[in-house]
């Protein structure tokens, strides 16, 4: 370009996208983001189409989960923008890296009730992790370069910037801002040999592993440090994949749906070491009974979470990649840890899921286990929110974190589908499986078109109970049996509607038809729905019932 | 109820009070007095008292984290805002 030579906003935003390596944005146009639309034409930034923009925002935060990278979505002004809401805070708390670019009405008519006027900032306040709107055309490339910092940077999370249309049109002359980077906390050392000292001193130690390890792209760091020092772990829904499940000392997922041997190991522990977790309700369930015999070594990149909830002996705001090494050299082949490592493997071993069951009707976990074992090595699992999202976390099995996703904070029915769909335009060699209720699909379910249009080879393993399962489990538990508005037996055809969208697939009924059903699904070269009749009669176990200790787990009832 | 008094120091921005009230109000506390003042800076100097129940660093941390917050720390007797001097 030549020296002074001004292009119109719009342009410069498609350019600053360019130059953070963007090559996909998940969108849908409208009036007041029409500019961008326009400089997006014929532009090396490849645009997919949502039918939504909640969709939109979904497959943004399904790419950056799948691949770390930061996700980015478009949407136009007034329902566009609020459309948006619910995934970006989705993204807030799962800590998802997303730059949501809203169209804005012109600033001389913001404040008048304009069309498709709202106040989107103001909107934008509790559901991101900083937000902008652009008011001088001169703001706008360099706001763009600190959105895309600050959503990536520390704890991640989602930035909005709201550029309305006068700015979009403005002529500017696209200068390449001074990057400022965020420092990175840096461990103080006495803390950390204090904490290593902790870790000598311990003898019934637990690692309890959030999806901060994983977002700090430190899963090698973390499973050396297990491997050095043999302490037993468990992970929350978030840090799934972070220990490779057949580690020595793995007890798999803890909490409200957790396996008994996590619970039973985190209540007995007496030091409890805290790494990229943040004591979640559906973790601790009450919390003052939560590991109650444990000191506790709280490790986070984002300082207002020490301390938060629970009162840590050590807190370190820390990162990981720097972190977890030093505390590895600290302590290899320091720790006596043989009693309680044996009795860790006692109770893995006692409280091993039973996939045997008896009788025709297929059994939701122990299908989910034949797909994992099944699973090529790319593979990433999505999946909705409900029963088949807890079967998920508690039957597969998950190589790295990035190849589950899974709307863990927020919990948000309809996150799968759209997930997928970002999932596989960042991983497109991966095979893609969202595993989705009857309920949660329909969520979002205008986002088959968006697979339809790409050609995406999503695989849909549909789970159908007729039922709102997770509710109804609940009604039946703790609501003697009033089951209000949970029953969902008028679904339409799924096989069917699939079919309009040219997705093939079939309904299988029975135990015996799972391993070829699974097998026609992976196999089929494109996208494949296997709809999965199911019994409403099987609920999520164990459970550790609300406000109850997560040594009070509740156990299966039905047979 | 615990009173506490807390010095903030912010980028001027159109919005920064409303994230300031806003986390404010959805952490827990109430705010029974408010100064602010743009310095010869250009930034915001914000001096709340609070009240609440749960412990002040719910709050303070949580303002801390805010991206257009410089600077928070909690007022006691002993201490004298080093915010103000930074």
């Amino acid at each position: 370009m030549e020296a002074g030579m001004k292009i119109r906003g719009a342009d410069a935003v498609i350019k600053a996208l360019a130059a953070h390596g963007v090559t996909t944005v998940f969108g849908y146009p409208g009036g007041a983001i029409m500019p961008i639309y326009d400089a997006l034409y014929g532009s090396p930034v490849e645009h997919l189409l949502s039918r939504h923009e909640q969709g939109a925002a979904f497959a943004a935060v399904g790419y950056a989960r799948a691949s770390g990278k930061t996700g980015v979505c478009f949407a136009t002004s007034g329902p566009g923008a609020t459309n948006l809401i619910t995934s970006l805070a989705d993204a807030l708390l799962d800590s998802v890296p997303v730059v949501a670019i809203t169209g804005q009405v012109s600033t001389n008519v913001i404040g008048t009730d304009a069309f498709q006027e709202i106040d989107v900032l103001g909107m934008s306040l509790s559901c991101t992790k900083h937000s902008f709107m652009v008011t001088s055309v001169e703001d706008l490339v360099p706001t763009l370069y600190r959105a895309f910092e600050i959503a990536a940077s520390g704890r991640p999370g989602p930035v909005l910037v709201d550029i309305p249309k006068d700015i979009q049109l403005a002529a500017v002359q696209y200068q390449t801002p001074l990057q400022t980077v965020e420092p990175e906390p840096v461990s103080d050392n006495s803390l950390v040999a204090s904490a290593a000292q902790m870790i000598k001193a311990a003898k019934q130690p637990i690692l309890y592993i959030g999806g901060g390890v994983g977002m700090a792209g430190a899963v090698p760091q973390l499973r050396h440090f297990i491997d050095v020092t043999g302490i037993p772990s468990v992970a929350t829904l978030k840090g799934l994949g972070s220990v490779a499940h057949d580690t020595p000392g793995y007890l798999g997922m803890l909490g409200m749906h957790g396996a008994k041997a996590a619970n039973f190991a985190v209540q007995e522990s007496d030091l409890l070491i805290v790494a990229g977790a943040r004591f979640d309700d559906r973790v601790t369930g009450r919390l003052a009974s939560f590991a109650d015999k444990a000191k506790v070594i709280h490790l986070d990149i984002d300082a207002a979470e020490l301390g938060k909830l629970r009162q840590p002996d050590i807190a370190i705001t820390t990162e990981f990649k720097q972190l977890l090494p030093q505390l590895s050299q600290q302590l290899a082949g320091q720790l006596q840890l043989a009693p309680w490592q044996k009795h860790v493997t006692q109770l893995h071993q006692q409280h091993q899921f039973n996939y045997q069951h008896v009788g025709e009707l297929i059994y939701a976990p122990a299908m989910l286990r034949q797909l994992a074992d099944k699973l090529p090595e790319n593979n990433v699992v999505s999946c909705d929110v409900g029963q088949h999202q807890m079967w998920v976390a508690q039957h597969m099995w998950f190589r790295k974190p990035e190849d589950h996703l899974s709307s863990a904070g927020f919990g948000t029915m309809g996150f799968g589908l759209p997930a997928a769909i970002g999932a596989q335009v960042a991983r497109p060699d991966a095979t893609v499986v969202t595993v989705s209720g009857d309920g949660s699909f329909m969520m979002n379910v205008q986002e088959l078109t968006t697979i339809k249009r790409k050609k995406l080879p999503v695989k849909i393993l549909l789970l159908d109970n007729q039922k709102l399962g997770m509710v109804k489990q609940w009604q039946k538990l703790f609501f003697e049996e009033r089951y209000s508005e949970t029953d969902l037996s008028d679904n339409p055809d799924f096989v069917k509607m699939a079919s309009a969208f040219d997705i093939p697939g079939r309904t299988i009924f029975h135990a015996d038809e799972v391993a070829a059903g699974l097998d026609e699904m992976l196999n089929t070269t494109g996208p494949f729905m296997l709809h999965v009749a199911i019994d409403d009669a099987f609920n999520v176990w164990p459970l550790v019932p609300p406000g109850a200790s997560n040594s009070e787990m509740m156990d299966k009832q039905e047979k | 109820m615990m009173k506490h008094t807390l010095f903030i120091v912010a980028k001027q921005r159109p919005e920064v009070l409303e994230r300031l009230l806003r986390v404010t109000r959805h952490r827990g506390f109430s705010i029974i007095n408010m100064q602010v003042h743009l310095n010869d800076e250009g930034l915001i100097e914000v001096n709340m008292q609070v009240q609440s129940a749960r412990a002040v660093t719910l709050l303070s941390n949580q303002l801390d984290k805010l991206i257009d917050v410089t600077c928070c720390e909690v007022l006691n007797n002993a201490n004298s805002a080093h915010c103000a001097n930074e």
